[in-house]
């Protein structure tokens, strides 16, 4: 007796989407068959957008911003400081910056902190371009703007390790209160960073 | 400071319980199994957010609560605690939420709260302080040292929200040392970072050392006070050693006392010069450096601290009698109240667990006097009798028997 079975295509997206992070089985099946039922071209722009997140995007040469053009928009604009230069983890970092509209210069992305317990050290990330940048830019000043976490801090420790010499100023971003806040429901340890990194009014 | 009112949500044996506490001595009656104890890891849990038992936190949710198939169980512990300075309502809740088609079937999450305000674990320590005694304390003395580093870290983590912060951050940065020199014993890994996670676990570390050694030292002095003029009227000397794993070979028990001072008086005397010993201790490391690479473990630091107690000036652990042995353990708990009561001008809660059944004579007699005092006790006991008529006369009492209380 022959048992039901899906077809291919159907149990192949299941397959496909159960491997990404966030779905299991049955959500990648409920999504499979919302897909499947819709009406409208729903699924076959989904598809399109997926082609064009692999084939119309890659990593600008310069900063390895994810980009559509190389060299992506903020390394192609002339209007930008030049000599400024911002290192950051990830590229949603960088995003959160701009909207900072506080900056005005060029940046870099690691993609990623060194993490030994993750197997992740300095040739995993972007590092070895950013020693090259520095060389043979003509950068005033570095900016280290990782997390405050302990791997953001080691790789900006790191960083200003071995990029010493460079006759660059090397600066981090403050650390204290955030803006709007209560200095009543600010823990202590912010608050003594804050009042550590106090500066003339 | 005491506890007014108590609440359990899905704890241990408790589906439900509202518990109004008076302040001052408590005695909590009745058969073993009831849900006695449940009620003092309760409170202790509260306080320091682990429990005094080994095992998940997710089994302190109650089990048939847990066994019911509901998708989200969530126990709490909610506590109404007068101190000094005013009240405030503290609430821990353990949420276990079922997942759905994972390899793990369920996730387990805590959730701490402050006056009715979501906060971050580490915030809730210190709104409510104890001291807790077990019939097990004695461990403490012949057990191992990662036991005695436990005391040191749960007690000042009470009372220091950046010691609690320093440790955590510590555990992280000697993880990831240890990791990376794994690799780089089976030659992976890039040798140039070395030096950062070096210098993280040095800089935490140091001040580990400094603030375990002067707490060391503060209980030492007061535990000899008590041990020598109340519990042994002159005739025994008692001495805390706190032993920082901050040299080469590491201090071994056998020391002469100044051997055994020598590190504990450095780190006491820099007490507030953190880069004295951060030099000293980065001195170290760079020693132990081939041995550590050798290894791929990092082989000193306040990872493998350790404390030990004399009496008369021997060992407690190798030379002591069962006696001696539970009037130092004695000695030192009733010096942890005083000291958490001189540094925050407001006695903690004292929780007591079948304590006094374990005691006699003068060892028991002192331990009530301080029970006597204390602004609340929470005491088990299977019977009231246990205790002197004159004590129970000013207890309150209380009978748990089945998940109840009366």
């Amino acid at each position: 007796m022959a048992t039901a079975v899906l077809p291919q295509p159907v149990q192949n997206l299941i397959n496909e989407l159960a491997r990404l992070p966030g779905i299991g089985p049955k959500s990648a099946a409920r999504l499979t068959f919302f897909l499947l039922r819709d009406g409208s071209n729903q699924a076959l722009e989904l598809a399109d957008a997926l082609r064009d997140l692999k084939e119309r995007t890659r990593f600008c040469s310069v900063c390895f911003n994810i980009t559509e053009n190389d060299p992506c928009q903020i390394c192609d604009d002339d209007e930008r400081d030049q000599e400024l230069l911002c290192v950051v983890e990830e590229p949603l970092d960088m995003l959160a910056l701009e909207r900072s509209r506080a900056y005005n210069g060029r940046y870099h992305i690691l993609h990623g902190a060194i993490s030994p317990v993750e197997g992740i050290g300095p040739e995993d990330l972007k590092v070895d371009e950013l020693i090259h940048r520095v060389q043979n830019g003509s950068f005033r000043e570095l900016i280290l703007a990782t997390n405050p976490t302990l791997e953001g801090e080691s790789t900006a420790l790191y960083l200003k390790r071995i990029l010493a010499g460079n006759d660059i100023r090397i600066t981090g971003l403050a650390r204290g209160l955030s803006v709007g806040g209560d200095l009543e429901y600010t823990d202590e340890i912010t608050l003594g960073r804050a009042l550590d990194g106090r500066s003339d009014l | 400071m005491h506890i007014k009112h108590l609440s359990l949500t899905n704890f241990r044996n408790y589906g439900r319980l509202e518990l109004p506490l008076p302040a001052g001595a408590v005695v909590l009656q009745g058969n073993n199994a009831q849900g006695k104890t449940n009620l003092l890891e309760a409170v202790y849990y509260l306080a320091t957010s682990r429990s005094p038992q080994a095992g998940s936190d997710q089994q302190l949710i109650n089990w048939t609560a847990a066994e019911s198939g509901e998708p989200i169980i969530v126990g709490r512990i909610n506590a109404q605690v007068e101190t000094q300075t005013g009240g405030r309502i503290i609430e821990m809740r353990l949420i276990r939420e079922r997942n759905e088609g994972r390899h793990r079937p369920y996730s387990f999450r805590r959730e701490a709260v402050v006056n009715r305000r979501t906060v971050r674990l580490m915030d809730l320590l210190g709104n409510v302080r104890v001291v807790l005694f077990l019939p097990q304390d004695i461990q403490l003395i012949t057990g191992s040292p990662s036991g005695r580093r436990r005391y040191m870290d749960t007690v000042l983590c009470q009372m220091d929200k950046r010691y609690c912060r320093d440790l955590s951050h510590y555990n992280k940065a000697l993880e990831q040392r240890n990791a990376l020199l794994r690799q780089l014993a089976e030659g992976t890994g890039r040798r140039d970072t070395l030096p950062i996670f070096t210098d993280k676990v040095v800089e935490l570390g140091s001040r580990l050392f400094v603030r375990r050694a002067s707490f060391m030292y503060e209980l030492g002095r007061e535990a000899q006070r008590i041990h020598y003029e109340h519990l042994t009227s002159g005739n025994e000397s008692i001495r805390l050693h706190y032993l920082p794993r901050l040299q080469e070979n590491g201090l071994n028990r056998g020391g002469t006392v100044s051997q055994l001072t020598a590190l504990s008086d450095f780190l006491y005397k820099n007490e507030m010069d953190a880069g004295v010993v951060g030099e000293y201790f980065q001195s170290i490391m760079q020693a132990t450096l081939s041995a550590d690479l050798a290894r791929g473990i990092t082989s000193t630091g306040p990872h493998r601290d350790d404390w030990m107690i004399e009496i008369n000036g021997r060992d407690l652990s190798y030379f002591g009698s069962r006696g001696q042995q539970r009037s130092g353990i004695l000695s030192l708990k009733l010096a942890e109240i005083d000291w958490v009561t001189t540094q925050t001008n407001d006695p903690p809660v004292l929780l007591l667990d079948e304590v006094a059944a374990e005691l006699d004579g003068q060892r028991r007699a002192l331990l009530l006097e301080y029970v006597k005092h204390a602004a609340q006790a929470l005491l088990t006991a299977t019977d009231s009798d246990q205790f002197p008529n004159d004590f129970m006369d000013r207890a309150t009492l209380l009978t748990v028997a089945n998940g109840r209380v009366r």
